[in-house]
């Protein structure tokens, strides 16, 4: 065989390879991701309203589950790369690895608390939308006659939705705390920001002092989901 | 006498109209799209956020913050108590339907011939079924959801910029054109003052009405300071990102959810 057509067998085998490996990712169907996120939420809601985990003394347990459910579906440092925008890319593996800990620890302190306040309400699945490797999964709280609509933006990897923003009224989680970062780092740089992250969230763990607030009764009426 | 307050007020509404024309138009309101990296990426140092205000901003912001700390939360905690559900519903109603002819100029002005007919439907229907715009029938019944349009769309849908962000005491976020455009809209509502005397009393309602819509729980408020690095920044940021979504109006379609799977 002439090398020329050695070239070309091997660039028609490459060429099916490829087209192969195309239509089985594509048809090996992405994952829905509203499927993805439905256990996730449901599996919150049955933690905060188990009768066994009712309770203050039985706060921390509660939250450790929540916060395990959670990491399951969101990717934290995918959260905290576009949190930081350009900045990230100029940052070291450490660094990377340092501030998305701190955002998330800084996260599961700010909202942990909001969840259980949110746990009376419904959340209905609205929709989705996907674009290549990203989706947004559109659901709506529901308390009384208020609807707050919220989405959860996801990536797909390896065939798993995981979710790095969330929108609650289309304002973007991501987005508003990129603005505060980046005026931080703009007017004092990285590391003060990191440092004040530091000390913020030793006053989250120790100022509040009830870092469990009392919860009276968490009903079960939630449907929808 | 109150003509002549009302002409000198139209003159400096004018007067800034004039400097808007001059004003740089912001960057990014179209549409956003949370699936595009271009969303994350984009340069915060661009003129979206032009606050040449900002010491002055920071100041009103704190005086708004104080203000709702010791009068507008408790105002608002003793309107919820005191005035049911119901009927605060009906004040809202009764005062969104007399904007309603304001919405319309404004959804004509801007080209929205559609939203138009659905705000002309909608004051017909409330003012007779919903009895004097109390109820929202034509939500209700007759599946016309409100629109959103003001004459800062308007504005902005004929080119004038947004000038700068402001922060108005007591009213809070806005831009120069907003604010200018929520003035004169105001004016629109005049012709209703002399009416009844009652409108007075609805006016008190309203105001509390407004008052509580905004309100979270003093409690809340305090936590959600507590995990915001820059809560003026957060807020400025806030105030553009959902502003987005009520000038995001859906070309037709009855409705704006997302469809099941557009996949593209």
């Amino acid at each position: 065989m002439s090398s020329f057509a050695k070239h070309a067998a091997v660039i028609v085998v490459v060429h099916l390879l490829i087209t192969v490996l195309a239509t089985v990712s594509t048809s090996a169907a992405v994952p829905d991701p509203v499927e993805q996120m439905r256990p996730v939420v449901d599996r919150i809601v049955r933690i905060l309203t188990d009768p066994s985990l009712q309770g203050d003394d039985q706060c921390g347990k509660r939250r450790k589950m929540v916060m395990a459910a959670i990491r399951e579906r969101f990717d934290f440092r995918e959260m905290s790369k576009r949190v930081l925008g350009r900045q990230w890319r100029k940052l070291s593996e450490d660094e990377k690895q340092t501030f998305t800990g701190l955002f998330t620890t800084l996260l599961e302190h700010a909202y942990i608390g909001k969840i259980e306040d949110y746990s009376r309400q419904k959340v209905e699945f609205k929709g989705r939308r996907i674009k290549k490797n990203k989706a947004q999964v559109e659901t709506v709280l529901v308390d009384g006659n208020v609807t707050i609509p919220v989405s959860y933006i996801m990536i797909l990897k390896d065939n798993q939705w995981f979710a790095y923003d969330i929108v609650v009224e289309n304002v973007s989680l991501v987005r508003n705390y990129m603005e505060q970062f980046s005026e931080i780092i703009r007017k004092n740089g990285f590391d003060s920001l990191v440092e004040r992250m530091r000390v913020r969230i030793k006053e989250l763990e120790a100022g509040s002092g009830k870092p469990c607030p009392t919860k009276t009764s968490i009903s079960a009426d939630r449907k929808g989901s | 006498m109150i003509l002549r307050n009302r002409l000198s007020t139209g003159a400096a509404a004018l007067f800034f109209l004039l400097l808007l024309w001059q004003a740089p138009a912001f960057a990014g309101e179209e549409g956003v799209d949370f699936l595009s990296d271009d969303f994350y990426e984009y340069d915060l140092d661009d003129p979206e956020l032009a606050d040449p205000l900002e010491p002055l901003n920071r100041v009103v912001f704190q005086f708004n913050d104080t203000m709702y700390i010791w009068v507008l939360e408790p105002v608002a905690t003793f309107y919820s108590h005191a005035v049911p559900l119901d009927l605060r519903e009906c004040v809202n109603n009764f005062f969104r339907n007399l904007e309603e002819p304001v919405r319309f100029v404004n959804t004509l002005f801007q080209g929205r011939l559609a939203d138009a007919g659905k705000v002309l439907a909608r004051f017909l229907l409330n003012s007779t079924l919903g009895v004097y715009g109390l109820g929202d029938a034509a939500t209700r019944v007759f599946d016309v959801p409100p629109v959103e349009a003001t004459l800062g769309e308007t504005l902005a849908h004929w080119g004038v910029g947004d000038g700068f962000y402001l922060v108005v005491p007591l009213y809070g976020s806005s831009t120069l054109r907003d604010f200018t455009g929520t003035i004169v809209d105001g004016f629109g509502m005049t012709p209703y003052y002399t009416w009844t005397d009652d409108i007075y009393l609805m006016g008190g309602v309203y105001v509390g009405k407004e008052t509580s819509k905004l309100s979270m729980h003093l409690g809340e408020y305090d936590e959600l300071k507590k995990v915001l690095f820059d809560p003026y920044i957060s807020f400025r940021n806030a105030y553009f990102q959902y502003r987005n979504k009520l000038r995001d109006h859906p070309p037709a379609g009855p409705d704006n959810t997302l469809p099941e799977s557009a996949t593209d």
